[in-house]
């Protein structure tokens, strides 16, 4: 498994659009950006609907469920930060109900070599510091 | 089919030397290319009026100096001191397949004579790719706290998409790194020229970003390649013989900033760019008698054979396999070896290779009988470009 314990993550700094997805994240809740003219889920934040270029855009909870759509193994220590955590998977989420909003993660609590695509998985959160939560991914627990 | 085509042509070609890391100016390297192109051409750097480029540092967390880390128009301005100077550009969404597109189409409109396009790329000394520092702005909140710090990684992702979805064995890529290299060993300008590679070499090497081992990936080096273009008419006076441009497209796909790993936004790239490519030129891929495609990443060539429609998705691994890709084979493919074997130059290198086997110029790696020479450019992505050159017009 890989050891998170000795890596300093760069902290995301969210600007104007991307607030809402931090501050319920801090919540322990996953909120993406939904369009409201045409339901659409996106991710990451977009100042328009990819969908259908509407502007009226506000950011809603998602089940936190989904599979794996990528991954990749990482053992490049090209960044010291996370050379202790290597190799780890860096992964690719699609949400359940947020089809096409593609969200990167790490998978968490399971060997590297437990990432594959299609396989289940749910939100976890991570605590950064006072101020920023990361959402991250772990195998599903149970019936999904 | 496009009323301009064959109506533009490629002339002169020019490379620098290549060298793992930067040891002089990068100012240096592309003028070395420059030169060399105008010279092959047969003109007179006077003869130049149009300069065009593409000066993006690719390396991540590098600062940006013009003319040691990257080297714009107005560097290139600087330098030559065109005495009839009369046009330039510098594209930023398609990379440098956009920079010879925007050049043709200066010399379709007739504001310019003799156009010179380069690509300079330069390697750090120390990491290529740093993460940001202790912050992540913009689109790297999503994705630096994850460790995702640059293009290869990106692009691991949706190769093991492609692995997985169509229940593919990533071994069988080694059959393009071997051939490639193969095919530098005739390319003296190529950085891995005179160094071999092997099966073995490739299913032993080290893994950077699973599935990406060692040699899937070009490796960065510091370089400048460059071309002449010119009308067709001129061109027919100069030495080289030509390379017409039957035909070019650009990528029509779109696809947010920030967003990673998505496989079908690879083929949809691919598509978009290759489908007026097609249509412009009247040829189709089972027309096609040599191909350079992208492959800063070993992956780019899949989402290319398959997006531009030489092969079936899920099929293109298969297809590189038992001779196809050799010169001798159905389809002989980066027969200067890639960027996997010259190093990290991006695509124009492929663009001159296509236009030097159109005109019969490729020396001892020259394909027999070609007449349609397929380029995609680059990654399909984001900066996807396609062009088709032929050595008769039509």
């Amino acid at each position: 498994m890989s050891d998170w314990s000795k890596v300093t993550r760069p902290i995301p700094v969210p600007n104007e659009w991307t607030k809402p997805f931090w501050d319920a994240a801090k919540e322990g809740v996953l909120k993406l950006q939904r369009c409201q003219a045409c339901g659409h889920f996106q991710h990451p934040p977009y100042p328009t609907c990819v969908n259908c270029v509407a502007i009226d855009l506000a950011f809603e909870p998602v089940s936190g469920k989904g599979t794996i759509y990528a991954y990749t193994i990482m053992y490049h220590t090209g960044d010291k930060r996370f050379a202790s955590a290597v190799p780890y998977a860096s992964i690719i989420v699609e949400l359940d109900n947020a089809p096409g909003a593609l969200m990167a993660a790490n998978l968490l609590e399971a060997p590297y070599t437990e990432a594959k695509v299609g396989r289940r998985v749910e939100v976890t959160f991570e605590r950064l510091n006072d101020d920023v939560t990361l959402p991250q991914f772990r195998l599903a627990r149970g019936a999904s | 089919m496009w009323e301009h085509r064959c109506k533009v042509a490629v002339s002169g070609v020019g490379f620098s030397r290549v060298t793992r890391s930067a040891e002089i100016p990068l100012a240096a390297h592309a003028l070395e290319a420059v030169k060399g192109a105008v010279e092959d051409s047969g003109l007179a750097m006077s003869d130049i009026d149009g300069l065009a480029t593409y000066p993006e540092l690719p390396a991540t967390g590098h600062a940006v100096i013009d003319g040691v880390t990257i080297v714009s128009v107005n560097c290139m301005m600087a330098m030559l001191k065109l005495p009839n100077l009369a046009w330039h550009v510098q594209v930023e969404t398609v990379n440098i397949g956009g920079a010879v597109q925007q050049a043709v189409n200066a010399l379709l409109a007739g504001v310019c004579r003799y156009a010179v396009v380069w690509r300079a790329m330069h390697n750090p000394k120390g990491t290529y790719q740093n993460l940001p520092g202790t912050y992540a702005q913009g689109p790297a909140q999503f994705t630096a706290p994850y460790g995702f710090g640059g293009p290869g990684q990106g692009m691991a992702v949706a190769y093991t998409r492609w692995l997985e979805t169509h229940k593919q064995n990533r071994e069988k890529m080694a059959t393009l790194a071997v051939t490639q290299r193969r095919h530098a060993q005739t390319n003296p300008h190529a950085y891995f020229h005179g160094v071999p590679l092997t099966r073995e070499d490739y299913l032993t090497s080290r893994m950077v970003a699973y599935p990406f081992c060692l040699y899937d990936c070009d490796i960065p080096v510091q370089g400048a390649v460059a071309i002449v273009l010119t009308t067709a008419d001129r061109a027919r006076d100069l030495r080289p013989r030509p390379a017409y441009l039957a035909g070019y497209g650009q990528r029509l796909a779109f696809e947010v900033t920030g967003r990673i790993g998505s496989l079908s936004s690879y083929m949809e790239g691919g598509r978009s760019s290759s489908r007026l490519t097609w249509e412009r030129s009247g040829f189709s891929p089972a027309d096609v008698d040599v191909a350079q495609i992208y492959d800063g990443f070993s992956a780019s060539v899949i989402y290319g054979l398959e997006s531009y429609g030489f092969c079936k998705e899920g099929e293109a691994l298969d297809f590189i396999q038992d001779g196809r890709i050799e010169l001798d084979g159905e389809l002989p493919l980066n027969t200067f070896g890639g960027s996997l074997s010259t190093g990290r130059i991006h695509g124009l290198w492929h663009i001159i290779e296509g236009a030097l086997q159109a005109s019969g110029r490729a020396g001892a790696r020259q394909v027999e009988d070609v007449n349609v020479s397929f380029v995609g450019a680059s990654a399909p992505i984001v900066q996807g470009t396609t062009f088709i050159f032929v050595r008769e017009p039509y």
